[in-house]
């Protein structure tokens, strides 16, 4: 088998697969949704409600110690 | 596993990564070998060729003038051959060029001469004269950078294995030895130019850049 | 609470962003107005002797815009979007602070030497990548110091979940990072021999067919990642941001999102049809582009809709003009990159002035209106004053777009006729023009695209001057306004 060959080969089936994945990213937006475990679209308030002292939408665990500390 | 992603910035990244890198492999890496072939009897360029091309690079002649004959008999027609990819196998960089505000180059030195370039490049409007390409005089006084060129051709010949002669050697004592060769290929393309000046120059052992520009127009072929 | 009332979002890295965004905006449209007017009357060319050609000022023009006023105003944003979609102040890491002054400093001295190099014929003349190996060296320290802020802000941030536009600003790390490395390599001839020569001249690494292949991998995706994907990046925050509305899906932002990474890549070769690359190659380039319309759609059409409801906004607020005008141009520049991508419509537009035109409503178009519009919309934020002049945007806006409108149908037809001439011939088969009557018939399209070029230029010094006195004299505000910008 030669190298052409090869790329032939490697192209076809990288691109399948990405296009598996994308398939199986809309599946996995669209499902996760509707079963209720998560809300993509409350992630577009991040830009709205952009204050510093704002709440996150999902707080970061590591950061949010001191966060707290601060609140107090 | 998505899910997982959106919030690993670093997972997140190597991911965009693979995906657009993803591409440039499979297009790019697998034909490297193959399209450098030169075709038959395909030489270097001469020092001087490569002090011309400098030129053509430093003044950005690629921002008007192409030098790729498309296979299309409107272009073969008015530039002749059509361009092959081992034509190009000693190119670095190629200068294909993307805009033809200019006509294409790269069989230019087909049907131009030396004399229709010195008056083509001092006054463009004297031998076409609609024509918009501004006059580029500094190039009869401008000295090229012959040594450079040199540096190039050794560094060509050392890494990347183009046929030069076993003379070309990155020492100062192998340049000086090659010097007046350059001079002597200089010297041919003076002979068919009228400008003083520039003559006078290369008898002092100064190459002006024009001269070095001819040299590579008449290489292309 | 009272000890987080203190804390405040620092924008001084994105104000000193800010002020090079405009300088450089306007260094580079004034030198593209110029080589624009030197098309139409040549001369304009022996205005600065050797320097003041058009071939050698093209590549200074080409670079200011990208390399100076793009990646100023996408710095500019980032240092500002990205603390706030992040939640996190620069002030808060003295380490994150002193590596953005850095990357600014860096990045200004090297912008001014990569500048003059290019005025002086350093050149490696493969497009958009002319600097020379001493300044890629420079240009890859600006990156690594962007990197660190980037990451290092990410590293610290409140909100867990990135926002899509920190994704796009990822993206646009990674993509320019990968891109510009690959294209660069090159052997500086200085070291190779035993010093000869100049020592700013190098020899690419690659020759012929691969080069252009590697070129144009990277000239059509600098575009993609410099021109495309943070300009994005941009319209996810400020639009929603100003008008008060969220993104009207954010699913299919983030498919969009994917979309582009995958196809984007593979369309470089588009610019290499009817070249001396192998013909899979060419058919994957135009294949691909076609399939380039879809995310690239996805996002536009995802923004149009996000002001589903609220179209009156368009009337009340210029800044919403802008972004709604810069993503309608983003949709027509990507649906007429893919047309010129198919073959037989390259066969005609390669190389003649259409191309030139198309890249000039993508940038004129889209880049800059979402870059003024953001600059817009941060100045209150950041200067804490109000906008300077609503009129003057206003009538910013209808002088630019006139100006852009110009300058794309002007190139439009002069590329088509300029391709059919050259490809004419007679009941013969002969050729029917010489190649300057190709030349000489365009003169009218150049003289209105150096006047569209004028326009536009006296469209940014508006721009420039709304700023200036926003920044200094107009009136303070006691409160951070939330969604529409305040202005005068």
């Amino acid at each position: 088998m030669d190298i052409r060959e090869l790329q032939g080969y490697a192209n076809f089936f990288m691109t399948i697969f990405l296009v598996i994945m994308l398939y199986g990213y809309i599946i996995h937006l669209y499902r996760s949704e509707k079963k209720g475990e998560s809300d993509y679209e409350k992630f577009g308030n991040i830009a709205l409600d952009d204050e510093i002292d704002s709440k996150p939408i999902v707080p970061n665990p590591k950061t949010m110690n001191e966060n707290e500390e601060q609140n107090k | 596993m998505f899910h997982w992603l959106e919030k690993n910035p670093f997972f997140f990244s190597v991911g965009v990564f693979l995906v657009i890198a993803f591409a440039g492999l499979v297009e790019i890496l697998p034909n490297f070998a193959e399209a450098s072939r030169p075709v038959v009897g395909l030489k270097p360029y001469t020092v001087l060729e490569l002090a011309g091309k400098e030129v053509y690079k430093k003044d950005a002649c690629i921002a008007c003038h192409s030098q790729l004959i498309r296979p299309f008999k409107s272009e073969t027609d008015r530039y002749g051959q059509v361009s092959l990819s081992g034509e190009y196998a000693y190119d670095r960089p190629f200068l294909w060029g993307s805009k033809r505000t200019g006509p294409d180059l790269h069989r230019v030195g087909n049907y131009r001469t030396t004399d229709w370039h010195e008056n083509h490049m001092w006054d463009p409007t004297s031998v076409v004269p609609q024509s918009i390409m501004p006059a580029y005089k500094h190039m009869f006084t401008n000295i090229a950078d012959i040594e450079t060129a040199y540096a190039e051709a050794v560094t060509v010949k050392n890494v990347f294995a183009t046929p030069y002669g076993d003379e070309f050697q990155g020492t100062r004592a192998a340049w000086e030895a090659h010097k007046p060769k350059v001079l002597a290929d200089a010297k041919l393309i003076t002979a068919d130019m009228k400008n003083k000046d520039v003559k006078d120059a290369v008898e002092a052992g100064n190459i002006p850049e024009i001269v070095a520009l001819i040299a590579y127009m008449n290489r292309l072929k | 609470m009272q000890s987080n009332a203190a804390l405040e979002y620092d924008y001084s890295v994105a104000k000193l962003f800010t002020y090079t965004t405009i300088l450089f905006g306007f260094l580079g449209m004034l030198l593209g107005t110029l080589i624009a007017a030197q098309m139409a009357f040549p001369e304009l060319n022996y205005m600065l002797g050797e320097y003041g050609t058009f071939s050698r000022l093209r590549p200074v023009h080409t670079n200011t815009v990208i390399f100076g006023f793009t990646l100023s105003g996408v710095f500019a944003t980032f240092y500002y979007v990205g603390q706030r979609v992040l939640k996190v102040s620069m002030a808060e890491s003295k380490f994150l602070m002193f590596v953005g002054k850095l990357h600014f400093w860096l990045y200004f001295v090297g912008a001014l030497v990569a500048t003059v190099s290019l005025l002086l014929g350093y050149s490696q003349s493969k497009e958009y990548a002319q600097y020379e190996w001493p300044i890629d060296i420079v240009i890859v320290l600006i990156w690594v110091a962007w990197g660190t802020s980037l990451f290092g802000l990410i590293g610290i941030r409140r909100e867990k979940s990135l926002y899509i536009s920190m994704w796009y600003y990822i993206a646009t790390f990674l993509g320019i990072a990968m891109l510009y490395l690959f294209n660069n390599m090159s052997v500086p001839t200085y070291f190779a021999t035993e010093g000869l020569g100049n020592f700013m001249h190098s020899v690419s690494m690659y020759s012929g067919t691969n080069d252009a292949l590697v070129q144009w991998w990277y000239g059509h995706n600098a575009v993609a990642f410099g021109f495309t994907v943070p300009i994005v990046a941009m319209i996810y925050y400020f639009l929603p941001k100003e008008s008060g509305q969220a993104i009207y899906s954010y699913k299919l932002s983030l498919l969009s999102f994917w979309g582009l990474m995958f196809v984007y890549l593979w369309a470089g070769s588009h610019h290499l049809l009817y070249s001396t690359v192998p013909d899979w190659m060419q058919t994957m380039g135009s294949v691909f582009s076609i399939i380039l319309i879809l995310p690239s759609w996805g996002s536009a059409i995802n923004m149009l809709l996000t002001m589903k409801g609220e179209w009156n906004q368009l009337t009340e607020n210029p800044l919403i003009k802008f972004m709604v005008l810069a993503s309608t141009f983003y949709m027509l520049s990507t649906l007429e990159g893919p047309i010129q991508a198919i073959k037989s419509v390259n066969a005609i537009a390669h190389f003649t002035d259409w191309i030139p035109g198309h890249v000039h409503d993508g940038v004129l178009g889209w880049v800059v209106f979402m870059i003024m519009a953001a600059l817009f919309h941060m100045a209150p934020r950041m200067f804490k004053r109000e906008i300077y002049s609503k009129s003057l945007m206003e009538k910013q806006f209808w002088l630019q777009t006139t100006a852009v409108v110009l300058y794309f149908t002007s190139m439009w037809i002069a590329g088509i006729t300029q391709g059919m001439m050259w490809r004419a011939v007679d009941e013969y088969g002969n050729l029917m023009y010489s190649f300057i009557d190709t030349v000489a018939v365009l003169h009218p399209y150049y003289a209105i695209r150096a006047l569209s070029g004028v326009l536009y230029l006296t469209g940014f010094l508006m721009f420039a001057y709304n700023m200036i006195k926003t920044m200094t004299v107009s009136r303070e505000l006691t409160q951070e306004p939330q969604f529409k910008s305040p202005m005068a």
